[in-house]
């Protein structure tokens, strides 16, 4: 099922950290161990950051003319390097946030195969319905108290993940009353 | 057009029809009572016959006529209440109209319409039955009374009917604003400045009438009684309104100081809206006015000159006519109580389902009766035993003893008048039993 | 603590409880769900003692509520129970702090401990600055967090909501259900909210899923994918764990 973690994953994986970091450096030039920092706080339940990802990213984006080193501290290093974001770095971060993300194909998942499924082969399907929404709903139970009692950050994930669940939950009522009207049409 | 302004009459729920009758009683009323004045007024004068002195002698004749037409007001006020309640439930098809696209015009038309439409129904019947009564009592009584032209009749209807149609364009404003159905009654509108001219006016038109008794510019004595009756109306309307302010402070009052949760919401209920509790006792506040300074002039009379029987008739005559106008009045008030429980169904459905017993609500109902008829009656009380003192100082001899029955009078009328106001409030308590009903609880 | 046993209520023709059985544990966070028509509000006016049912039974502490006459039901309701309705509950002439000190008074505490009373739990569910303003000036979220004060004011056993949230955006919704079910669990008041809405569902430690008049299922906390009950058991049990 869902977990927190793997919502926040996609969202991530959808991100880039690319862009994740160049928004982090809007704010100001800061030093790769402050990016991962502040990244993983952003985003709680993802995976952390590995430091060596940030690093190569970071070097990726200088390359490209995103980034650049705005300030060495003596001894080297890279957790001692700071970055600051360039002009063309600002815009490809504005290009970015103008774009438009692509309507993602949600019938291909597996709950909904799973229900056409039970549907074809008739007769367990409003059992298999029940209990999937007895589960989605125990998950829902546990993501309300993760956003009460957590930061802002998490709250917009714990929405983020109540919502596709919530989507879900209506589809399969949908779903449970069309099938009882099929089943009442087959019946007549 | 006149499809879609018949179409809503059609579809009309229980409450509709109800009020729809009670219209129609009302223009019936008003008509007759319209017809029979112009009818005392044509009598032939000075014809001696004992039995009808009353009719035939001057003075009397036109106390009677005065009351006879003043009784018309309290009809058309009833009639304007009837034609307010059960809006609620109008107002939902009216709006569905403005949404198909009607203009506000047009769901005008439709309110004044159905209200003429009812004018004309009850109108008719009350012109009917006034050339019965009429002809009965030409035939019975050797000619005395005159048979009214029926141009008259036709007259009286027309101004019925065209009364009625302007009150259904008025009651129409609320659809008006919004066709989105849900429309948030104007609340707290306070008393306006026109409640004191008109105050003024009638204090003006009184007193030109009496200064100028009997050589009076305009129409003779008739138009002096005109004028005497014109400006007592105004003056006791706008007393009433004035008494907008005096309702509102007195329940203002009331609401702050209480314990009592069924005080705390009469007075806020009453304090909300006290324009409409004035409006809806106005003819209470007209009859105590008119008891209160009769009182006062019977007072006078009976103790200056010992127990008369003519005066005595007369006087139980004018009494009978103002318990007639009381009734009509509790009618109005009824009226009233049922359209602010309309208002507050919802509300009140929920204070009932969380355990407040429907006995104590209806306690809500008579202590708002109580906070806004006290001041009405007192104040009207007062008004009309005041004005006849005021005004008849010039007549021989105010003894001590008249001063006292004008007193006892005056605070019994007041009394009555309170009395009648809490007595349909408990009267009430059927409307409000079937507003807790727990369907009103139902969601959307 | 309550308990119902095969309700059945019909309006006309129509049968809105076809033989409903539940029951709900003190402290208890229950949600009342199903498609609209189901029989939700009934039921929740059915054990809230509101309406009687025609056949089946209502106890409270194991005493009859369902054959209690309506004065009997009336002290009952006032003295245990709370409600929550999705709208226009409060008296629009009163000021919030005088529409939440209303059942204060008519249980009779007096006019100043009322009132003190009533700004107390203004303050508590962070609508002090409503106090004295009429609900016709308040949003929707200030309105519904005065009516839930106004139903815990008393102190019930029990507060029962009918789509608390029904008139609310996302947001106002979230805050009201965080206040009702955070107050309600401080101060163990059992909790019964009907909702067709799953996010409010998932605040309660357990759901009865009603489909036609007939229990049709039933979840509690820390059910995994397979663990639960099957159609048509009986919505007994769930112990609330959180």
């Amino acid at each position: 099922m869902y977990s927190l973690g793997e919502y926040i994953e996609c969202i991530v994986a959808i991100m880039s950290t690319r862009h994740v970091l160049l928004g982090l450096l809007a704010e100001r030039p800061k030093h790769g161990y402050e990016l991962k920092k502040e990244h993983d706080h952003h985003l709680p339940g993802a995976r952390p950051l590995a430091y060596g990802q940030v690093y190569a990213t970071l070097q990726r984006l200088e390359r490209d003319g995103f980034a650049e080193v705005a300030e060495t501290a003596q001894g080297g290093g890279p957790e001692r390097t700071v970055y600051a974001i360039t002009d063309r770095g600002g815009a490809e971060l504005a290009r970015w946030l103008e774009e438009v993300e692509e309507s993602a194909p949600y019938v291909v998942s597996p709950l909904f195969s799973r229900v056409v499924v039970a549907a074809v082969t008739g007769g367990a399907a409003d059992g298999y319905l029940l209990r999937q929404r007895a589960a989605h709903l125990a998950r829902m139970r546990e993501l309300t108290a993760e956003r009460r009692s957590g930061s802002p950050a998490r709250a917009l994930a714990a929405d983020y993940a109540l919502q596709h669940l919530d989507a879900d939950l209506r589809w399969i009522e949908t779903a449970m009353e069309r099938l009882a009207d099929l089943r009442g049409e087959i019946d007549a | 057009m006149i499809t879609v302004i018949r179409m809503p009459v059609r579809g009309r729920s229980a409450p509709e029809r109800a009020r729809a009758r009670l219209m129609s009683v009302g223009a019936a009323l008003a008509t007759f009572l319209l017809c029979a004045a112009v009818t005392l007024v044509s009598f032939r004068i000075d014809t001696p016959d004992d039995r009808l002195w009353m009719f035939t002698e001057r003075e009397p004749r036109l106390v009677v006529a005065l009351t006879l037409a003043l009784l018309v007001v309290p009809a058309a006020v009833f009639t304007y209440q009837a034609s307010r309640l059960a809006t609620a439930t109008r107002e939902r098809r009216l709006a569905a109209l403005r949404l198909a696209g009607a203009t506000p015009y047009e769901t005008r038309l439709i309110g004044a319409y159905e209200a003429g439409r009812q004018a004309l129904l009850g109108g008719s019947l009350g012109g009917v039955a006034h050339l019965a009564v009429n002809v009965v009592l030409w035939w019975s009584l050797d000619g005395v009374v005159p048979l009214l032209s029926p141009v008259w009749t036709l007259a009286a209807l027309a101004a019925v009917v065209l009364a009625e149609v302007w009150s259904g364009l008025a009651a129409g404003r609320h659809v008006v604003a919004s066709p989105l159905g849900l429309v948030r009654r104007a609340r707290l509108r306070g008393p306006r400045a026109v409640d004191l001219l008109l105050v003024a006016l009638g204090v003006a038109l009184l007193a030109a009438g009496l200064i100028g008794k009997g050589r009076f510019p305009v129409l003779g004595k008739y138009g002096a009684a005109l004028s005497m009756t014109a400006g007592m109306v105004l003056l006791l309307f706008g007393l009433v309104l004035a008494a907008t302010w005096l309702i509102r402070a007195v329940a203002r009052r009331a609401g702050r100081v209480t314990a009592a949760p069924e005080t705390l919401l009469a007075a806020r209920i009453v304090q909300a809206d006290p324009r409409a509790w004035a409006r809806a006792l106005t003819v209470v506040g007209l009859t105590v006015f008119f008891g209160s300074g009769i009182g006062a002039q019977q007072g006078n009379v009976l103790l200056r000159t010992g127990l008369q029987p003519p005066y005595l008739t007369a006087y139980l005559l004018i009494d009978l006519a103002l318990l007639l106008a009381l009734v009509t009045s509790a009618a109005a008030l009824v009226v009233h109580q049922a359209e602010e429980l309309l208002d507050h169904r919802r509300s009140f459905a929920a204070l009932a389902a969380s355990g407040v017993p429907a006995t104590a609500l209806g306690r809500v109902l008579t202590r708002q009766a109580l906070i806004a008829a006290s001041p009405v009656c007192v104040v009207a009380a007062v008004a009309g035993a005041g004005l006849v003192i005021l005004t008849g100082a010039d007549a021989p001899g105010w003894s001590p003893g008249a001063f006292a029955f004008t007193a006892v009078r005056a605070a019994v009328m007041a009394g009555i008048g309170v009395l009648a106001a809490v007595l349909v409030a408990r009267a009430s308590r059927r409307i409000l039993r079937e507003a807790l009903r727990p369907e009103e609880l139902r969601t959307g | 603590m309550l308990e119902a046993r095969a309700l059945r209520k019909a309006f006309g023709r129509t049968t809105a409880l076809d033989g409903v059985s539940a029951e709900i544990g003190e402290g208890e966070i229950i949600a009342i769900t199903g498609p609209s028509g189901s029989g939700k509000s009934t039921l929740l006016h059915c054990l809230a003692g509101i309406i009687r049912p025609e056949a089946g039974e209502v106890r409270l502490d194991g005493r009859r509520v369902d054959t209690l006459d309506e004065d009997d039901r009336t002290r009952l309701r006032r003295e245990n129970f709370g409600i929550v309705f999705q709208f226009g509950q409060l008296v629009p002439e009163l000021s919030a702090v005088e529409n939440v000190a209303l059942p204060l008074l008519f249980n009779r505490h007096g006019r100043r401990e009322s009132l003190r009373t009533a700004r107390s739990w203004l303050e508590r569910l962070d609508t002090a600055d409503c106090a004295d303003h009429l609900p016709g000036e308040l949003s929707g979220g200030q309105l519904q967090r005065v009516a839930v004060a106004r139903a815990l004011a008393v102190g019930p056993r029990v507060v029962f909501a009918d789509e608390p949230t029904g008139a609310l955006d996302s947001l106002a919704g979230e805050q009201v259900m965080d206040t009702l079910v955070g107050t309600a669990r401080e101060s163990r008041t059992t909790l019964v909210i009907v909702t067709h809405d799953n996010r409010v569902a998932a605040y309660a430690d357990r759901e009865i899923v009603l489909r036609d008049g007939t229990v049709a299922g039933a979840s509690t906390v820390g059910t995994s994918t397979a663990g639960a009950p099957a159609a048509g058991a009986p919505a007994a049990g769930g112990e609330a764990t959180t």
